[in-house]
């Protein structure tokens, strides 16, 4: 057997060796760039170019848009979308070497892969509203801003686990 | 648990711990020489009067300053807001407070930039931080500030952009070129004329 | 003499931005799916203690990034002040984060982690990107409806060891002796769950 066959699905990191990596890219990140990561924002230039191109008069009209068009004319370029296809690539290239791209639903035996498609998608929608609420997810406003201690940083980390701690029981036919 | 987790904790809270241990205070030591030479030949120190109009115009509170001519040219003419600390007195105790602090940018200031410029090497040799120069003193400070050049017809949108902010800043400074638009109500509250820049872009936007 | 971060005094030049950005994405995206965040039953098992990787990662990552910092700011290679904070609005660092942790624990993917998942073709990852994007439509209708939950408890770019009268160094141990804390619990429940196959 190959060491590309081995079933090397199931192997992941040492979470703490993978949080002690995390950790020299944030350094290496903040030294090069002065800011840290992040992954909503490619989403948001994505949404916002799409609603331009689509529905321009709708787009000058609302303020949210209005917000950002004013400030960057092409929001497509922007350093977050660069961003966000390395993280695609190398994502893929981790799965790859340990044999996990395939297509498939991940969902756990008591649920349906529909029902775990339909939940995906609405966990989706919330995530992409609080996002934009707190100005950033768990990388951007959590990870990166508690790196710099950030006192809003540390608010939403602790905000967003909370309340997921707080819920677990009532969704947990969800996942166990 | 493993002994190898153990040691890492042991490992971690070691190099957190190692982060309190360090001196705080650097600043009281005088810069070496070579260090010396190498901030001297940095150009960042001069500061364009452009940029320090911006700052007083935004009302940023971490700019700071000082007039290192006589008092008696200080009270001829003197930049709003700036103080008046003459260059042979610099080192005297009374004004270590204003110099040697960390929160604010202290910018010098003279007729032209010699003296200013002395004043921060002086200043910069006894270890305080955040000093700065500003570039071509007072003469560029009336030359582009309050008696800023009209740019000729075939220049680019950057000159008139910088012109038109001259001009805003020029009638916030009270300077004498521009006709200030009289005020027909007299009962009406002065307006502060705000002044806007375009910022420069930054190199990533957005925060998530 | 400063030399970080590198594009702020221009050691970089700003051409590179993006070239700099596709390289610290694929290091971001590599580092995740080898943690196997790129898989939401390990993610969420976080939240029933069959599985503690994200507070592991997260907090690992938390610690070495801030003490790092500190340590390269003390050496003089990172100029501390220039460094970007994330910027506190009370409200909405409160909110946000009570719709995103309902939307991490029914989805049970964040943002960078459902990238991740769209990578190596989880089916799943992709409808709640396609979610996500939705979501950020959505926001752009009621945005005008939460002004004040979006602008409001302005206070700055305030660090939280600010916040509390200590110093960064100091916030710094509190912060890694919690979670060294954390670790150690983590590892007792870990014992006491049923182990969940996935």
């Amino acid at each position: 057997m190959k060491f590309w066959q081995k079933n090397t699905r199931h192997t992941y990191w040492n979470p703490y060796f993978g949080g002690f990596m995390l950790g020299l890219l944030l350094i290496a990140t903040f030294y090069i760039t002065g800011r840290g990561v992040g992954a909503t924002g490619a989403s948001k230039s994505a949404v916002i170019t799409t609603v331009e191109a689509v529905a321009p008069t709708f787009a000058s009209g609302s303020s949210f848009y209005k917000k950002y068009y004013d400030e960057e004319k092409n929001p497509m370029k922007n350093w977050l979308v660069f961003e966000t296809i390395g993280i695609l690539a190398g994502a893929f290239l981790s799965g790859a070497l340990s044999g996990r791209v395939r297509f498939r639903i991940q969902h756990p035996p008591k649920i349906t892969p529909k029902k775990r498609l339909i939940i995906a998608a609405l966990g989706g929608i919330l995530f992409g509203i609080g996002s934009q609420i707190a100005r950033g997810c768990t990388s951007g406003a959590a990870l990166s801003g508690s790196s710099m201690l950030s006192l809003g940083g540390f608010i939403t980390m602790f905000s967003i686990f909370g309340t997921a701690y707080l819920f677990a029981y009532f969704f947990r036919k969800l996942w166990i | 648990m493993s002994k190898r987790y153990i040691l890492l904790a042991i490992l971690l809270l070691g190099s957190a711990f190692g982060l309190l241990m360090f001196p705080e205070t650097k600043s009281d030591a005088k810069v070496s020489p070579t260090d010396l030479l190498m901030e001297i030949n940095d150009p960042a120190r001069f500061l364009e009067t452009d940029h320090i109009a911006q700052r007083l115009i935004e009302g940023d509170p971490g700019l700071f300053l000082i007039d290192v001519r006589s008092l008696y040219e200080y009270e001829e003419y003197s930049i709003p807001g700036s103080v008046n600390i003459p260059q042979e007195e610099l080192l005297l105790d009374q004004w270590k407070d204003y110099i040697d602090q960390e929160d604010m940018d202290i910018v010098f200031y003279s007729n032209g930039d010699v003296y200013a410029d002395q004043a921060w090497m002086l200043t910069t040799q006894s270890g305080s931080k955040n000093l700065y120069v500003m570039k071509g003193g007072l003469n560029e400070w009336f030359r582009t500030i309050m008696k800023p050049e009209k740019p000729g017809e075939m220049d680019p949108t950057e000159v008139y952009d910088l012109y038109s902010f001259r001009k805003g800043a020029s009638i916030f400074f009270g300077g004498s070129a521009q006709e200030v638009p009289a005020l027909n109500d007299d009962n009406a509250p002065k307006k502060k004329k705000v002044v806007v820049k375009k910022k420069k872009k930054k190199a990533a936007e957005g925060g998530c | 003499m400063y030399t970080g971060p590198l594009t702020y005094f221009d050691i970089i030049s700003t051409e590179w931005n993006y070239v700099i950005a596709v390289l610290i994405g694929i290091a971001f995206g590599y580092i995740m799916e080898a943690s196997g965040f790129s898989s939401s039953r390990k993610l969420v098992g976080v939240f029933y203690g069959y599985d503690f990787a994200v507070i592991r990662v997260f907090f690992t990552a938390s610690i070495v990034s801030i003490i790092g910092l500190l340590y390269m700011s003390y050496f003089g290679w990172i100029d501390y002040s220039v460094l970007y904070v994330h910027p506190t609005f009370l409200y909405s660092a409160l909110f946000g984060g009570i719709v995103m942790g309902l939307g991490f624990i029914i989805g049970g993917f964040c943002p960078g982690t459902s990238i991740c998942a769209v990578a190596i073709g989880k089916i799943d990852g992709w409808v709640f990107t396609i979610g996500l994007f939705v979501g950020i439509f959505i926001f752009s209708y009621i945005f005008p409806y939460v002004g004040e939950i979006f602008y409001g408890g302005d206070m700055g770019h305030i660090q939280i060891s600010e916040y509390f009268g200590i110093s960064n160094e100091l916030f710094a141990l509190i912060f890694t002796v919690l979670a060294v804390i954390v670790f150690y619990i983590t590892t007792l429940i870990r014992r006491r769950v049923k182990h969940v196959r996935y």
